[in-house]
């Protein structure tokens, strides 16, 4: 798994790619939790290249989403594929996280 | 010579990935759907952190075994370690309802396998059995 973090458009966007699994998710929560330290207004977390995410991997991601919530910030996910899309609808965090199609759709939404 | 595949991993996280590959060509080699094996793939993932974390306590010094066997109406996999024994009370997961990290990996796995089972035989570690059955469906393959 390989992580970058970018602005565009103003926005932080932290790009993963790879597997996210037992071994890479402390990677991940460092990277992420990072940037929640330094209370990023918003965050998009660009799922595109993302082939395998298991429960650690989403285990970091509700944490990140109860960090940025607790200053008043926003995370948003992009580029979700339809595999993925099936294991956060099946352990129900497919409503907990705000999750879009793209950048620009996740952008215009409130 | 039965259709089956074993291996033995370290318990490091870093052999998960290697765990998944041979239990997706094993799902292939069955007939599963792609879903089906992303299914299955994604649960013995999910058991052998279990024994990382649970069994083993993060040792990464120590033994998984990982047996598949492809029966002509169900995928066999047996997972054993040398660890502490199963509280699966511990491991039963959370309420999908109640949103905190962690919790769902029993899920996932009982989503995938019909038959989920630790042989209270085995007396140090643990052996937990999982068996999916073949569906109506998907399933093509190796001895249909």
């Amino acid at each position: 798994m390989e992580t970058k973090v970018s602005t565009h458009r103003g926005v932080n966007v932290l790009s993963i790619s790879g597997e996210i699994d037992m071994y890479s998710s402390p990677q991940l929560r460092d990277e992420l939790m990072g940037l929640i330290h330094r209370k990023v207004p918003v965050l998009f977390v660009d799922f595109a290249n993302v082939s395998y995410i298991d429960s650690s991997g989403i285990a970091t991601f509700v944490e990140g989403l109860k960090g940025i919530i607790s200053y008043g910030g926003t995370l948003k996910f992009i580029g979700i594929s339809k595999k993925i899309m099936e294991i956060f609808t099946f352990t129900k965090l497919g409503k907990v996280f705000k999750i879009y199609e793209s950048f620009d759709d996740a952008l215009h939404s409130a | 010579m039965k259709d089956r595949a074993i291996i033995t991993v370290p318990s490091h996280p870093k052999y998960l990935s290697l765990v998944r590959d041979v239990t997706a060509r094993m799902g292939d080699l069955f007939g599963m759907t792609e879903s089906e094996t992303e299914d299955v793939k994604l649960a013995v993932d999910e058991a052998c952190s279990n024994v990382i974390k649970h069994a083993y306590r993060g040792d990464i010094g120590k033994k998984i075994v990982v047996k598949i066997r492809l029966a002509k109406k169900r995928f066999e996999v047996t997972i054993e370690d040398n660890g502490l024994k199963a509280d699966e009370e511990s491991i039963k997961g959370r309420n999908l309802e109640d949103v905190r990290p962690g919790g769902l990996g029993t899920h996932l796995i009982k989503k995938a396998f019909q038959v989920y089972a630790f042989d209270l035989r085995k007396k140090k570690g643990n052996r937990l059995k999982l068996i999916k059955y073949r569906s109506e469906n998907g399933d093509k393959g190796i001895n249909s």
